[in-house]
């Protein structure tokens, strides 16, 4: 019971750090993706006297990647609903060009604001509407999801850290005596505390299994059922193949270095 | 014969020489030379010990063990010593999660000895010192004397050149203290050991010929 009590003290805290090693990790990917569909959802429209080009409106402003152009036929047939041949003819004719402008990357609302100038720095540019509102709250909010989750991440790891130095603080006297006396019949420090060593790799790799085998789960069995949209369209990144190794890596840099930190402060031998 | 352990115009000293224990003592001791030195308590005995063995340095003077000079000895090469040594300690310094087997068999496992010969040389020396049936035991199921026996056993077990001993009999009653002083006794006359003991009284019983040395006022005399 004690054996198992030692374990786990020091492998759950360590599994709360490699799961906020984790979330990191899949929150990053996940905006990564929402970052690309926001950028390719959001588009800006010009209204200019001539037609046109996207070279031309590159010229203007480098962040343009792609234009459309809007069909003025459609929007003469929508306000022009009842209105003779001829007439429309003349709405039409009168009507300037229309353009959905796409950007190259998801920009902050300061630049926006940039390129609608630098856009309507041109004389045959006579519109450019850049639906700032909606687009900065979309973007605030973003920013504000993404800061508050990576604080919460590194306050956890820090609670965490504290828990698996407390942790240390019992090894330390549960090996003090051993390692002194090892320590007085001529040990190197390997062999002082290999048994250290072995216990707290074990308990890494063990701590790195439980995560990735939680987040294989969310990503294979629970997202798909769960019926939230942001899972069913994120799942693929919930969980990768080299999240394991990166799990792996973290919890014995973070035992090595725990493991050290008690072998170097149990010396007793040199004073 | 050669010394096992010399010692010039040595100081010893704590808090970086500002507390000085021992002062400007010189002495050698030969191979095979059973050794005791007493002196009041507090009078720097077991501190003398710890110098012996590497865990205070000089502070001034020279002090040879072995050939190698634990002035200027690098960590590695004290460790290298340590394992020529036997140590006994008062208080036994046993580890109390091990078996006795085990604990017998520390310095094999340190010098890489395989498994086979550690449980072989475990088994010899325990019935050396009477402890065959308590191999699996674990020290704290067993009494003083057979825990100090165990301590014996370890010393004993890496036919170490020098045998230091910190008050071995401290904690024991009258017929442990003898058994003690007979292993020893047997391990300088059997095997050519140096063994140097740090004790308040000299053994009455003790049979072989001995130097005795002193620690009065920060000095180290030979009583002749």
């Amino acid at each position: 019971m004690k054996f198992i009590k030692n374990h786990l003290m020091f492998i759950l805290p360590l599994m709360a750090i490699l799961l906020g090693i984790e979330f990191f990790l899949v929150f990053e990917r996940s905006t990564n993706t929402y970052e690309k569909s926001l950028k390719e959802g959001y588009s800006m429209l010009v209204v200019s006297k001539k037609p046109m080009t996207v070279e031309a409106l590159k010229i203007l402003n480098p962040h343009v990647n792609a234009s459309e152009k809007i069909k003025r036929e459609n929007i003469v047939s929508e306000v022009a609903k009842g209105v003779s041949q001829s007439n429309t003819q003349k709405i039409l004719l009168a009507l300037p060009y229309f353009y959905n402008v796409k950007l190259d990357s998801y920009l902050h609302t300061s630049t926006l604001e940039v390129i609608q100038k630098d856009l309507e720095a041109d004389i045959n540019i006579k519109k450019v509407e850049i639906f700032g509102s909606s687009y900065n709250s979309s973007y605030r909010l973003f920013s504000f999801i993404k800061f508050t989750l990576k604080l919460f991440i590194i306050f956890m790891a820090v609670v965490s850290l504290f828990l698996i130095i407390k942790q240390m603080e019992i090894w330390k006297y549960a090996h003090k005596e051993r390692m002194q006396v090892m320590e007085i019949f001529g040990a190197p420090l390997m062999l002082r505390s290999g048994v250290l060593f072995k216990v707290a790799v074990i308990d890494a790799i063990f701590a790195s299994i439980f995560v990735s085998a939680i987040f294989i789960y969310i990503k294979f069995y629970w997202a798909a059922k769960s019926g939230i949209d942001v899972m069913v369209q994120n799942q693929k990144e919930l969980f990768v193949l080299t999240d394991m190794v990166i799990l792996l890596a973290a919890a014995l840099l973070i035992v090595i270095v725990a493991v050290y930190s008690v072998v170097f402060s149990s010396k007793g031998v040199q004073e | 014969m050669s010394n096992v352990i010399s010692a010039s115009h040595l100081t010893l000293a704590y808090d970086n020489g500002k507390k000085e224990i021992i002062k400007d003592a010189n002495f050698n001791i030969k191979k095979g030379e059973f050794v005791f030195i007493t002196g009041p308590s507090g009078s720097g005995k077991s501190t003398l010990l710890k110098a012996l063995y590497g865990q205070l340095k000089p502070s001034e003077g020279s002090l040879v063990v072995g050939g190698l000079d634990l002035v200027r000895a690098r960590k590695g090469k004290l460790q290298e010593l340590r394992t020529h040594m036997g140590i006994i300690f008062q208080d036994y310094k046993l580890v109390n999660e091990w078996t006795v087997s085990k604990n017998v068999v520390l310095p094999l496992m340190i010098a890489g000895y395989s498994t086979q010969v550690q449980d072989t040389q475990a088994q010899r020396l325990l019935k050396h010192v009477k402890l065959s049936e308590h191999e699996e035991k674990y020290p704290l199921e067993l009494s003083g004397g057979e825990q100090q026996r165990v301590g014996v056993a370890r010393a004993l077990s890496k036919n170490p050149v020098l045998i230091l001993a910190d008050e071995p009999t401290g904690n024991l009653d009258d017929y442990s203290s003898n058994v003690i002083w007979d292993l020893m006794e047997n391990a300088c006359q059997q095997l050519n050991t140096t063994v140097l003991v740090v004790t308040h009284k000299i053994p009455t019983i003790f049979s072989l010929p001995y130097r005795h040395f002193i620690i009065e006022s920060r000095g180290v005399y030979e009583v002749h």
